[in-house]
């Protein structure tokens, strides 16, 4: 099954509704072999009965071996409340392969929306945002959310540039619930900066997931000459030598990753690196580790 | 050096597309998109020197191709002399035997310097003769047999013709053409000046002649000739024959020539003139006493110079009865027999009759007897009278037409045959009168003729002049004299009367010489006498005389023509001086004498920088021409396309080279 997660075979999917099922299916299938997740209603401890409790939840196997009345009690179920937050700048338009950043990131989008509404029953929601909110979805467990949220994500088109602080304002007004957030993006700020227009809605009791997308290429530059790159929100033009791609360069990305973990985790935000040509699965990992934490 | 096609250069001016890529475009390689650049710093000092350690020398090469294709399409040549083997080389020997090379040694100097260069030529170079006349004669095909080219120039003879260094390029241009190797021309002569074209482009020669002058005389030298004479072909009373010679000096100083005038080899009168120098005195004989039949006559001075061939002027001289011309005319015209009469008589040597007859009269008569027949205003012609005289033009008579006032009721002119268009009363006029306003003075008629313009023409008959020759015409355009060739004959038409009455013709000074050229117009005696000058045609037959026999001694008793010849030949060319005796198709016999082309005479030299100009012209140096059988050549462009295109061959598969390596270290880096 892990095939089925790779990004380059999903990229072959025209239907973000197919790439999503495909991946979560995948890797539920896988999961049934693991001992530490469960689903459904969980079995907690059995309390004796006493005067007034309903007899629905009475163990009336255990009473008729003990003539005992003992009630089942169950891990209470609460539904969760999923907002991904998905940053479509046009930096995130970037490949070096088959799969851009905008796509690796609608592809865990909508596994997760998958993944929360029809597994788990969860409420989710989307925001994109660049340097103002493009789009906002309510998150929700009705019947076509789904296919809202799927919707939401093909019409995420990147443009113009990242700016946190901007739509931050407005990503408060949204989140009255407290929830689960997934911040989608590339990160192309100073950690500081990010971390303190984000850190705002841990306030809430949420919590907060930074879903770090990068191209391999991004993170180990391949040049063979000097090449001229263009930034594609600032449309700036540098003349880059292979020398500088190779040592410099990958110094300063290794450092600004380490530094966005550490100041996330500082913050209570969880931090995950996705890169583009790496399989989905880490990513739906984490959202279910984070979500059973949260029970 | 110098480009063929320079055009081509301009395409040199694509080298500015590799500059341009290589050095405008440098920092405008394709732009690769990045995420972001907040990592990455410029690093263009060190990309650009990396790139300019690489790529100079790729772009040298480029600049390279790019300019060598543009040369090579440019045709470059250079003006290269080369040395080559002497067989290559063909010397083309012309010695000059025109009338001026008789001169003192002049021939046997040229022969003997031409003899010189040939000795000093190596053995296995070819040679070719040749003698400049009139023509460029070609005596031996290119030949390495020495004893043969000795033998061809010692064949040279001293002619009679002109020289004309002109025929003497055309000759060589033509032989330029058809030569195999380059040609060295020795041209050994008096380099006379009268021999020089008018035009200087006519003596260019072709690339690959070099011309080496040999000329035998360095000064002019004086020269006395007699120059011309005038004297009468025909004449019946040898007291009225006048004989007029020209003596000319050239280059001479003032002297006294003693001038002679022989008759068949016999001095019969001398005089002593005064020539100036460098000037031309004329002698008059008073008579011209020669003996019935032809006469050989010549005039002769003592000039004592280096040219005695041009001391004696020929010419013949025919003593005969004279010939009668008959007079046609209207029983009540008696003033125009009378006027015309007197007009042929006076002339100093006329040899013609006049007889005078009506129409009814001369109807009855054999006009083959006449030497021409005058035709004066008759208001009819009987028809067989008609005939007569068309019959008699068409076989080779003449006949003069006066339209008088009797010709203007006519619808058309008998025998001449021309239509009337009108007449002209001119004396109804304000001015009263017409005179000549444009004349022929290359007509036969109108020889010694100038002074028509001082006669008055009252009344003149237009007639349509198509077909026919305008000799004079009216100043207001009408046709006044006409001459239309009928046959054999001539018929010349005057469009006015000759009673005195319709015009003052008669009575002006014009009349006599005008009916005495005419005369011998008519008469075909102006064909046959006086002299001619070498080189000129002489006509044997006419068209309707063929299969006849023509016979022709020369001045050395020969007969040039063959028997085959003597049937067929329609002309001949007298190509030696001397007295002609001829036999011609129509049994006529006549002396034609004949003789050199008086500038000839004339011996100035041509000056040496025309002649440096000339050798110029072809295509060598004078000094390293002047070595016969040398190995110098003239300068030939010599295309470097080749050398452009190896070279352009050479530079693109550097250019591969060089590329190909930069290529490959790209491959491994990182």
């Amino acid at each position: 099954m892990q095939r089925f997660l790779d990004p380059s075979i999903l990229a072959e999917i025209s239907s973000l509704d197919l790439i999503a099922k495909t991946v979560v299916d995948g890797f539920v299938a896988g999961l049934h072999r693991s001992p530490d997740f469960g689903f459904s209603q969980e079995f907690a401890e059995y309390r004796a009965y006493s005067p007034g409790d309903d007899l629905r939840h009475v163990d009336w196997n255990v009473f008729a071996r003990t003539e005992r009345a003992y009630l089942k009690k169950y891990r209470g179920e609460t539904n969760s409340l999923l907002t991904v937050l998905l940053d479509a700048s046009n930096s995130m338009n970037y490949a070096s392969h088959k799969v851009t950043k905008m796509d690796y990131a609608r592809y865990v989008a909508a596994s997760l929306f998958y993944l929360a509404i029809h597994n788990q029953r969860d409420a989710a929601g989307l925001i994109v945002f660049d340097d103002e909110v493009r789009n906002y979805i309510r998150p929700s467990t009705r019947q076509g959310q789904v296919n809202r949220l799927l919707h939401g994500l093909e019409l995420a088109e990147p443009r113009a540039r990242t700016d946190f602080a901007k739509p931050m304002t407005h990503f408060q007004e949204f989140l009255r619930r407290r929830g689960l957030v997934v911040v989608i993006s590339d990160f192309y700020e100073a950690p500081e900066q990010i971390i303190r227009t984000i850190e705002p809605l841990r306030f809430r009791g949420n919590e907060v997931v930074l879903f770090h997308i990068l191209d391999p290429r991004e993170i180990r530059p391949d040049l063979d000459k000097p090449v001229i790159l263009v930034d594609l929100e600032t449309r700036d033009h540098i003349e880059v030598t292979p020398e500088y791609a190779r040592d410099t360069y990958r110094g300063r990305m290794e450092s600004h990753i380490g530094a966005l973990r550490d100041k996330a985790r500082s913050a209570g935000m969880d931090y995950h690196l996705l890169v583009t040509d790496r399989p989905l699965d880490s990513a739906l990992r984490e959202y279910l580790t984070i979500r059973q934490g949260r029970n | 050096m110098g480009f063929l096609a320079p055009w081509f250069l301009a395409g040199a001016a694509v080298i500015g597309l590799p500059l341009y890529l290589h050095l405008l475009r440098r920092h405008t390689t394709t732009p690769q998109p990045f995420s972001s650049l907040m990592f990455f710093e410029q690093r263009t000092q060190s990309s650009i020197r990396h790139r300019k350690l690489r790529y100079l020398l790729l772009l040298s090469m480029r600049l390279a191709v790019l300019m060598l294709l543009a040369l090579a399409f440019a045709n470059p040549y250079i003006n290269r002399r080369t040395i080559a083997a002497s067989g290559d080389k063909q010397l083309l020997l012309v010695v000059d035997n025109s009338f001026s090379m008789r001169a003192g040694t002049r021939l046997a100097d040229a022969k003997r310097e031409a003899l010189a260069v040939l000795g000093a030529r190596s053995g296995s170079e070819r040679a070719q003769v040749a003698a400049l006349g009139s023509q460029t004669q070609v005596l031996t095909q290119p030949i390495q047999d020495s004893a043969a080219l000795r033998a061809a120039v010692d064949s040279i003879r001293p002619g009679d013709s002109r020289a004309s260094f002109a025929d003497l390029a055309r000759a060589v241009r033509s032989l330029a053409n058809s030569a195999s190797a380059r040609i060295e021309l020795h041209f050994f002569s008096d380099m006379q000046k009268s021999a020089m074209p008018a035009s200087f482009s006519e003596l260019n020669l072709p690339p690959g002649v070099s011309l080496v002058l040999h000329p035998v005389v360095k000064s002019t030298q004086p020269n006395w000739a007699v120059e011309s004479v005038r004297a009468p072909g025909r004449v019946w009373d040898t007291k009225k024959a006048r004989v007029d010679a020209i003596v000319a000096g050239y280059e001479t100083p003032a002297a006294t020539r003693a001038v002679s005038l022989i008759i068949n080899g016999k001095k019969v009168a001398s005089q002593n003139v005064a020539v100036p120098a460098g000037g031309r005195a004329s002698v008059e004989f008073q008579s011209l006493d020669v003996p019935y039949g032809f006469s050989r006559c010549e005039v002769r001075i003592d000039s004592a110079d280096a040219l005695p061939a041009d001391d004696a002027y020929l010419f013949s001289v025919e003593r005969s009865d004279p010939q009668p011309v008959l007079f046609v005319r209207e029983p009540a015209d008696t003033r125009s027999p009378l006027y015309f009469g007197s007009a042929l008589g006076s002339a100093a040597e006329s040899s013609f009759s006049f007889e005078s007859l009506t129409v009814d009269r001369a109807s009855h008569v054999s006009l083959s007897q006449y030497a021409f027949v005058v035709l004066s205003d008759v208001v009819s012609l009987p028809s067989e009278f008609e005939n007569d005289l068309v019959r008699y033009v068409q076989g080779g008579g003449g006949i003069l037409i006066a339209a008088g006032t009797s010709t203007g009721h006519r619808s058309n002119v008998p025998v001449f045959g021309g239509s009337v268009l009108g007449t002209r009363d001119y004396s109804r006029d304000a001015a009263r009168f017409l005179t000549a306003g444009e004349t022929d003075s290359s007509h036969p008629s109108m020889l010694n003729s100038e002074h028509w313009a001082g006669a008055k023409f009252y009344y003149a008959v237009a007639v349509d002049p198509s077909g026919s020759r305008v000799v004079a015409r009216l100043t207001d355009e009408t046709p006044l004299l006409l001459d239309r060739k009928i046959g054999e004959g001539h018929a010349l038409l005057l469009a006015s009367g000759l009673d005195g009455l319709t015009n003052d013709l008669s009575v002006q000074p014009i009349f006599v010489p005008f009916v005495k050229q005419t005369a011998l117009y008519l008469s075909g005696t102006a064909d046959r006498s006086g002299s001619r000058q070498v080189d000129d045609f002489l006509q044997l037959r006419t068209t309707r005389e063929q299969a006849v026999s023509v016979e022709i001694v020369d001045p050395s008793g020969h007969r040039p023509l063959s028997l085959q010849e003597a049937t067929t030949a329609e002309s001949y060319q007298l190509t030696t001086s001397g007295f002609y005796d001829v036999r011609l198709a129509n049994g006529r016999r006549d002396l034609v004498a004949v003789n050199a082309d008086r500038r000839e005479s004339n011996l100035e030299v041509t000056p040496d920088d025309v002649l440096a100009l000339w050798r110029g012209n072809g295509s060598t140096e004078p000094e390293h021409a002047a070595a016969p059988g040398g190995d110098s050549e003239p300068a030939k462009p010599r295309s470097l396309w080749w050398y452009a295109m190896l070279l352009v061959l050479v530079a693109v598969i550097a250019e591969s080279v060089v590329a190909g390596r930069y290529l490959a270290t790209q491959r491994e880096e990182p």
